[in-house]
């Protein structure tokens, strides 16, 4: 049999994400995590535009590259500035405007029944009609409206009881037909908005909330996944052509750098709080482009500046950071007394400036029209307030409700809610459900319940962060659970408030369970087998040991001293804790509890030394 | 001449020169080129097997050997093997049809005269044994010519023009063009979707008429894989307003049919290129069904003389978008030629297809690339569109039956009308079951005056669709019939057979051919 090179294997492994460099590094065997590959996957060409060169070098190492940048900057001079310096600058006003494709989750491709799977064979799943067979005709599919219409409803838009299909044409190897069909005169949605708070971290000169227009929502087809190989070649996969996209289109109505970025990281959030999305923009589910114009401030005519458009940018930082370049660029190019010209532009991770990808002159006339085949889309009032209603709450409800009832913090309710899809915070739940569980009170004031939940929150956040460097490493299921079972994280939860055991048993048993070294996952029966149990020093124990590193302190006592008579005005808490801390490290740790250590020596400290150093003056 | 000496010209005019001779004059003639692929003739098969030969126009998927090939005429097609098999294939093979071959067209279906093929100009022999070389119209003129000559029983072609109306009046057999979205499109190559509409060719209306709306029923079936296919619901409620279907007309004789049926002659019809031939060809069938007990009523379609522009503009700007599909990378062969240094990415493409597609295509890309343009767009297609809608609205008015697709019927100002038109009462004129008027305006050019560079302009060419276009905008049933016309001067080697169409409202499919078949035995038959 004839040996398959390795450069045409890679295309078929793995959706073609194998880097023929250095070792895969790979995770725990028990959860290679089919999803985590399928979300690697990237848009590869743009959907819209001109060619753009494909990627035809071979994979670069991430480290090598991140390496090669930093070398690069520091050669450049230049030097990083601090994020909150860079939202403004004085004189001149930043308009920003933002498109953003996403992919629709669903199980079918907008015109055909062929299936949208990703990690399958390449074009394994492609109808006649996805090729532009001659003769062949598109079938709407109905099922693609509801991740469309929940998307539209998250963004609050009108969506449109009639809307049709247009047929955008320009010609590029992965789109056979020689047009996209898309929405462009009559989207199924219109007139949107996104409500951005200081949490979501808008710039700050944009106050406590922005609210963000959204012009129009539109359903559109994907185009097929070119593969660069070896030399001049490239594989194209049609298995993703045709599948439904969304693209947001917003009002140009942001002014700060941050806030685009803030404005990106919302709408991916809410995208896949209401199901609507594959994947995110890293994982290359989502994509977006912005359009960035600059203004002088005292400009009385009030019209916008010549825009730019800033194409295929693949992360959150690379929206601010190429917000910020194309800023600077169009302000240093006016401020010469130049002209910034309308066109597309291109950003690549880590660089400083953008480059020009095309002009105007290179623009391609669309040529709009409507799709003859294809009848109009009627969305019955039934369907919307039937997936209004199934929708669930909204990420920026869910964290008001983190807050107020549960008592988290902004910061931790939005990393709940924004993580691994929305399946983060559902284990939370699951953890706290249970933690309660153990407990026969439940009747208790807010303030105990608070402390347990923010025990249970700073847990599955950054106790389990630590675990792995991916947060897709911990094998998220679709009812909120993890390779940690929610009930063992709970017990474990429970112990350690009820100061059955501390926390560094604690940590070390959820080590265990992400090593899976405890059977069935039962936390209790691995503290017995292994004598685990916190058997904290007895009362006099402490009172011991307290006395034996309290001796020979008396400069550190007289300050507790001068604090009783008044000379201070503070009471000298740092002198106790590193008491404390030096009980800690002549006792056995194992068997004592700080705030019990610290218990006893503040009362020994009162009862005892005090009164001691005071019969030695 | 005035509007009203003319009306009265053809409806008035005594009839004498209708004659019941045709089979006399029915001749056998030498043929060329109307097929790209042929079947070999099977010997000994039993009638039963095969009630009735098929010929395939060459943009219709086909599958079955020997005929595997689709080539719609084109360069880029001359090898391409469809996946699969047009539904209308399908549905007719199941009804007994045997493949003969698939015939030679306009490429994509873009021409009057067949001429404009990969595989050569498709012409007839007028008349038998020598003579002059005649236009067999187009773009279905290889499917007229194989009906003509005998060789099917049954064509199938695709008119979006005019195309299967045309090449039968020019070859004096009948073709029929359905009312749009009720025979499946799903295996039909498009030239302009919202036009496009598969037709029937056939030396009598009989033979149609049994196939699509009698019981054989292809008006039944709607087809999930052409969205342009009436839903069955919607099929229902068309037939539900309609009479005829599934038969019931057979053995009546044409006074029966015809007595009290309303036909309408279009004023705006009786243009000035008009054949005075054909005009009174004309004149004198309106006065044969009159004096069988129709009546012949004078009607008004203002808009008729912009329908022709609005088709040339809407019909290239589809076509600019069906075609952009074969660029050389996946159809034809790729244009090597590497002078694509010169500049991006996008002459890979031009070269192939500068190569790939004949000259006709290459002008209608080109206009539909205009007209399409955000520079165009809303100065040419968009004011089509809305001349579409005024067509169409014409018709409606025209009708007695209401348009089934609207809703309510659209307000219009009578003041729009012609002023010859006779008011019934104060709405409006009468309402007319069909529409009377020749298929084209002039009898069969000779090839040499319609291919070369001695040959017709484009827009000569365009011109000949003049009477066709406005149905099919309108995406109404309409039918070509032969119509005897007197020799040119006594010329009796000159072609002698015009068409005679018939145009009926919408889903009125039924009623048309039932009344086209009467009115062609009144009108003698087969003319040749």
């Amino acid at each position: 049999m004839a040996r398959i090179p390795t450069v045409d294997l890679t295309s078929y492994l793995l959706g073609g994400q194998l880097s023929r460099h250095g070792c895969l590094r790979v995770g725990r065997a028990s959860f290679p995590s089919r999803a985590a590959i399928g979300q690697t996957r990237r848009f590869s060409s743009p959907i819209q535009g001109s060619p753009s060169t494909p990627t035809s070098n071979p994979p670069v190492p991430l480290r090598k590259q991140l390496k090669d940048q930093a070398r690069a900057l520091k050669t450049s001079g230049y030097k990083k500035k601090k994020k909150t310096d860079n939202q403004t600058v004085p004189g001149w006003e930043l308009t920003v405007g933002i498109e953003i494709h996403a992919q629709l989750n669903t199980a079918r491709k907008l015109f055909s029944p062929a299936g949208t799977s990703f990690d399958d064979k390449p074009n394994s799943h492609v109808a006649l009609f996805d090729l532009a067979i001659p003769g062949s005709q598109p079938i709407f599919q109905p099922e693609t409206l509801i991740p469309a219409v929940r998307a539209a409803l998250a963004l609050e838009c009108d969506i449109q009881r009639v809307s049709r299909f247009d047929r955008k044409h320009y010609f590029h190897w992965d789109q056979p037909a020689g047009y996209q069909i898309t929405q462009f005169y009559e989207p199924f949605a219109k007139d949107g908005r996104i409500k951005l708070y200081a949490r979501d971290g808008i710039a700050t000169e944009d106050g406590e909330q922005v609210t963000v227009g959204i012009k129009q929502v539109q359903m559109e087809q994907d185009t097929a996944k070119t593969m660069a190989m070896a030399g001049e070649s490239h594989r194209i996969d049609f298995n993703r052509v045709g599948v439904p996209l969304i693209e947001i289109i917003t009002l140009p109505e942001i002014h700060h750098p941050a806030t685009a970025a803030a404005f990106v990281r919302k709408v991916q959030l809410l995208l896949s709080s209401v199901d609507a999305c594959t994947s995110g923009l890293e994982e290359g589910g989502l994509r977006a482009d912005v359009n960035v114009s600059v203004r002088r401030t005292d400009d009385p005519s009030g019209t916008l500046g010549t825009r730019t458009e800033i194409k295929n940018l693949s992360s959150f930082k690379a929206v601010e950071d190429a917000v910020i370049a194309e800023r600077d660029r169009q302000i240093a190019v006016l401020e010469a007394g130049g002209v910034v010209q309308g066109e597309t532009r291109g950003w690549s991770v880590g660089s400083i400036e953008t480059r020009r990808l095309r002009g105007k002159e290179g623009e391609v006339d669309y040529r709009y029209m409507p799709d003859p085949d294809l009848g109009p889309v009627v969305i019955g009032e039934q369907l919307i307030e039937h997936l209004a209603k199934s929708m669930g709450t909204l990420p920026d409800g869910e964290v008001d409700l983190l807050m107020s009832t549960f008592g988290l913090t902004a910061k931790d309710a939005l990393a709940l809610k924004s993580q691994d899809e929305g399946v983060r915070v559902e284990y939370f739940y699951n953890v706290v459900l249970r933690f309660e569980g153990h407990f026969q009170h439940t009747d208790v004031p807010a303030e105990l319940r608070h402390k347990r939940y923010l025990l249970a929150a700073n847990w599955c956040l950054h106790e389990l962060g630590k675990l792995v460097k991916a947060s897709n490493e911990l094998g998220w299921t679709e009812d909120g659970e993890c390779v940690i079972p929610s009930a063992s994280l709970a017990e474990i939860l429970y112990h350690l408030y009820e100061k059955k055991i501390t926390a560094k048993v604690a940590k070390e048993i959820l080590w265990m369970l992400f090593r899976q070294e405890v059977p069935g996952g039962d936390v209790g029966a691995v503290i017995n087998t292994m004598g685990l149990w916190f058997r904290e020093l007895s009362k006099v124990e402490y009172t011991e040991l307290a006395d034996q590193v309290a001796e020979g302190e008396d400069k550190v006592l007289s300050e507790f001293l001068r604090f009783k008579e008044g000379k201070s005005k503070v009471y000298p808490h740092g002198k106790l804790m590193f008491l404390v801390g030096k009980m800690m490290r002549a006792g056995p740790e194992e068997r004592m509890d700080p705030e019990s250590a610290e218990r006893v020596m503040r009362t020994r400290i009162d009862e005892v030394h005090i009164p001691s150093l005071q019969s030695k003056v | 001449m005035s509007t009203r000496s003319r009306l009265q010209g053809l409806c008035l005019r005594h009839v004498s020169s209708t004659r019941r001779n045709g089979a006399a004059s029915h001749q056998q003639r030498r043929l060329l080129s109307q097929f790209i692929s042929k079947a070999p003739p099977q010997a000994d098969t039993p009638y039963t097997q095969t009630p009735f030969t098929l010929a395939v126009k060459d943009n219709i998927a086909t599958t079955t050997q020997p005929l595997p090939t689709t080539t719609c005429a084109s360069p880029f097609l001359t090898t391409y093997h469809s996946p699969f098999e047009a539904t209308i294939v399908t549905q007719l093979r199941a009804r007994g049809a045997r493949l003969v071959g698939k015939t030679n067209l306009d490429e994509f279906g873009m021409g009057s005269h067949s001429t404009h093929s990969a595989f050569g100009a498709v012409s007839q022999t007028l008349p038998p044994g020598g003579g002059g070389e005649y236009s067999a119209g187009g773009s279905s003129g290889g499917s007229a010519v194989a009906v003509a000559a005998g060789e099917a029983n049954v064509a199938l072609g695709t008119d979006t023009g005019g195309s299967v109306r045309l090449p039968a009046a020019y070859t004096g057999v009948v073709g029929f063009k359905p009312s749009y979205g009720m025979l499946s499109r799903h295996g039909v190559v498009p030239y302009a979707n919202s036009l496009d509409t598969v037709g029937l060719l056939a030396r009598g209306v009989e033979e149609i008429r049994g196939l699509v709306v009698g019981g054989a029923g292809l008006w039944r079936e709607h087809d999930p894989r052409d969205p342009t296919s009436l839903s069955e619901a919607a099929r229902g409620r068309c037939v539900g307003a309609r009479e005829g279907y599934g038969g019931g007309v057979d053995g009546r004789k044409p006074e029966e049919v015809l007595r009290g049926v309303n036909f309408g002659i279009p004023l705006e019809y009786n243009v000035e290129e008009l054949d005075p031939r054909i005009r009174d060809a004309w004149a004198a069938a309106a006065a044969a069904l009159q004096k069988l007990g129709a009546r012949i009523v004078p009607v008004s379609l203002p808009t008729t003389r912009h329908a022709l522009s609005a088709y040339y503009i809407i019909a290239p700007a589809e076509a600019s978008s069906n075609l952009a599909k074969y660029d050389g990378v996946r159809y034809g062969s790729r244009a090597s030629d590497t002078d694509a240094g010169s500049s991006d990415g996008g002459v890979l493409y031009a070269a192939s297809r500068g190569r790939g597609f004949g000259g006709e295509v290459q002008r209608r890309i080109l206009l539909g690339a205009y007209t399409l343009s955000s520079e165009a767009m809303d100065n040419y297609f968009i004011k089509a569109q809305k001349v579409r809608r005024l067509v169409r609205r014409d018709f409606d008015r025209a009708f007695a039956l209401a348009n089934p697709l609207l809703d309510e019927p659209e307000p219009f100002d009578l003041s729009d009308l012609l002023e010859d038109v006779p008011m019934e009462n104060k709405l409006g004129p009468a309402g007319v079951d069909f529409l009377l008027c020749p298929t084209a305006p002039t009898l069969a050019p000779k090839l040499e005056d319609v291919v070369g560079a001695e040959g017709q302009s484009p827009v000569d060419a365009y011109v000949n669709d003049v009477f066709t276009v406005p149905a099919s905008l309108a995406g109404l049933p309409a039918v070509s019939i032969p119509m005897r016309v007197a020799a040119e001067g006594g010329d009796e080697n000159a072609p002698n057979t015009a068409g005679l169409q018939l145009i009926g409202q919408y889903w009125d499919d039924a009623r048309l051919l039932a009344a086209a078949e009467a009115v062609m035995e009144v009108l003698g038959g087969s003319s040749r």
